[in-house]
């Protein structure tokens, strides 16, 4: 079990920005975003088949010519003050089917993405997810920060159009980031990095369609420019967000009416926190929403 | 060897051979195969895999109102040289399970190559011969098959969306380790996946008995499937819906939309109140 370097550039300070799939595929499509924006090289990779289950076998002629495993690859980028280092994972490691990394395999390759951080001399990671929030598909998402240190959360106070978490919604003190984009800051954190986790709103009654949610994932990749002094094309996204968002409003008209004002209402008064679902509204959106989408899909 | 892996006993062996099934196969093709190897040669188990590290142990299974556990038990056959590993798929680390698997099959028996039974679900009649084929983890291996006339020139990717069986990556994890083998497939008609299929389990049980040369009679397979079709024959006679359908598969007609699902829950129902 390891990690394969393809070369090993000598890399000035960098900083690196990991995603994962997760909530809307917010982290994995910034980064992955990010990664084409600056045009980073491969560095290397995690061998997979410790962690996944194989998802492709290609057999010619009866003979086995391949088992490919969800990739799990870095990248790097040379930058005018700061290097770049990129970690993007197809898929969480999960030991028992579930969806979200937890327990030694998200551990270990927690700690393995660290490794090769280290080795370059990296002392910042980023990470990024979804901010599940009450907030309106046609409304600019936030984004949410945390941090391993008071530093770093006045560092993220001044990023443009971010909260720190507790800010969000009166939410609190308290809160979880489940899943390897939230697990990377704490062991970060155990081994002395510098870690922000950045997570773009994704309105509640979106988190569990199999649709990615490219406006969060626009709003995170603006702020890691930003913090990252990396010019980033604030069109990157754009054909994709209007391709969801086209699918995203032929599923809302069909919502029930007291359902959907109570949705808009959230557009008017963003301050007072209105608009909050019923236990009984929230029940009929779990029991409809994937029938919804995948009319909303055809209609496209 | 300590941890997972347990020895009971320790066979002597040569350079055996290993048959590997999982159940949950269609037909229940891997261990009716294993299962007649072992009671035919006289196998006796010898080492097995403790589950936890690898089996959702949350409570148990319960099929017929029997209680399922999982079990990853290897037999040994000594006198005919031969290994055989049976096992519920593991539902978590399945590479360190593999290599589990292969280090006992290499470090200790000293096997020198291996076949894995497998099903797979077929849309033809069960009236039809069984076809047969392999995959193979190289060239030399598929060569050296050529003459058992089960390498068909097989192309094939997973599709978007789906995984590779389990068997495809117990041969990519044991050509890491320089052990050749091959996954062996019958396909088996989609409305026998619940029950027995002795045709397909003589199929590979045929190729295993030529090509280790194991010396078994298999004529009580014969004698199985012709019961088998019978039982069927029964089924058809008594239910007209059953045997158009039949028929239509017979005739290489396809089935309409309904009549696939229909015919596989009759036929499942009726062997089973044919069976109480």
């Amino acid at each position: 079990m390891g990690i394969r370097l393809f070369n090993e550039p000598k890399l000035h300070q960098p900083d690196m920005v990991v995603g994962w799939p997760g909530i809307g595929n917010i982290g994995v499509i910034t980064v992955d975003t990010l990664r084409q924006e600056t045009g980073a090289e491969p560095l290397g990779d995690i061998e997979p088949w410790d962690f996944f289950y194989p998802n492709k076998v290609v057999i010619r002629g009866g003979v086995l010519e391949k088992l490919e495993f969800p990739s799990n690859k870095f990248y790097y980028k040379r930058l005018e003050d700061r290097d770049l280092l990129l970690f993007i994972g197809e898929e969480q490691p999960s030991e028992r089917g579930r969806m979200y990394a937890e327990g030694g395999k998200a551990y270990e390759m927690a700690n393995l993405v660290l490794d090769v951080a280290e080795k370059f001399g990296c002392r910042r990671v980023y990470t990024s997810g979804a901010a599940v929030a009450l907030t309106h598909h046609e409304m600019r998402p936030r984004v949410w920060a945390v941090a391993t240190d008071d530093r770093l959360l006045a560092e993220a106070k001044g990023y443009i159009n971010t909260v720190l978490m507790s800010e969000a919604e009166g939410r609190g003190d308290f809160g979880n980031i489940t899943g390897l984009n939230g697990l990377l800051t704490g062991v970060a954190r155990k081994r002395g990095f510098e870690a922000i986790c950045l997570m773009g709103e994704i309105p509640d009654y979106l988190s569990r369609v199999p649709f990615p949610y490219p406006r969060a994932s626009q709003a995170v990749l603006e702020v890691l420019g930003f913090a990252l002094g990396v010019p980033i094309d604030p069109k990157a996204l754009d054909s994709m967000v209007t391709q969801i968002e086209g699918v995203i409003s032929n599923v809302f008209r069909q919502f029930p009416q007291e359902v959907r004002e109570k949705i808009d209402q959230r557009k008017r008064d963003v301050q007072t926190r209105p608009g909050i679902i019923t236990d009984e509204e929230e029940r009929w959106l779990k029991e409809h929403i994937d029938d919804l989408f995948q009319r909303g899909e055809k209609g496209q | 060897m300590t941890g997972p892996v347990q020895f009971s006993s320790r066979p002597e062996l040569r350079n055996p051979t290993l048959v590997a099934a999982w159940s949950m196969d269609a037909a229940g093709l891997g261990l009716s195969v294993t299962d007649y190897l072992v009671g035919k040669l006289g196998g006796q188990p010898f080492c097995h895999i403790e589950p936890v590290d690898f089996f959702a142990l949350g409570g148990v299974t319960i099929d017929n109102d029997l209680v399922q556990f999982p079990e990853s038990r290897f037999y040994a056959c000594p006198e005919k040289d031969l290994v055989l590993f049976q096992s519920t798929p593991p539902s978590h680390e399945w590479y360190r399970f593999m290599n589990l698997v292969l280090e006992v099959a290499r470090d200790y028996c000293h096997v020198r190559e291996f076949y894995t039974v497998g099903s797979m679900v077929a849309l033809g009649p069960h009236s039809a011969p069984r076809q047969f084929f392999a995959t193979v983890s190289s060239r030399e291996l598929k060569e050296e098959l050529a003459p058992y006339g089960l390498t068909r020139e097989v192309n094939y990717e997973t599709p978007p969306g789906g995984r590779p069986t389990l068997n495809s990556f117990f041969l990519w994890a044991a050509r890491r380790r320089n052990i050749p083998g091959a996954n062996l497939w019958v396909p088996v008609p989609f409305y026998l996946v619940s029950s027995d299929d002795p045709a397909a389990c003589k199929k590979v049980l045929e190729f295993l008995n030529h090509r280790l040369g194991l010396g078994l009679d298999l004529s009580d397979l014969d004698e199985e499937a012709r019961a088998l079709d019978e039982r069927i024959d029964r089924i058809r006679a008594s239910s007209p819906d059953v045997d158009r359908y039949i028929r239509k598969l017979e005739n290489n007609e396809g089935l309409a939309e309904g009549e696939g699902e229909k015919l596989a829950k009759e036929v499942e129902e009726l062997l089973r109140e044919e069976e109480d």
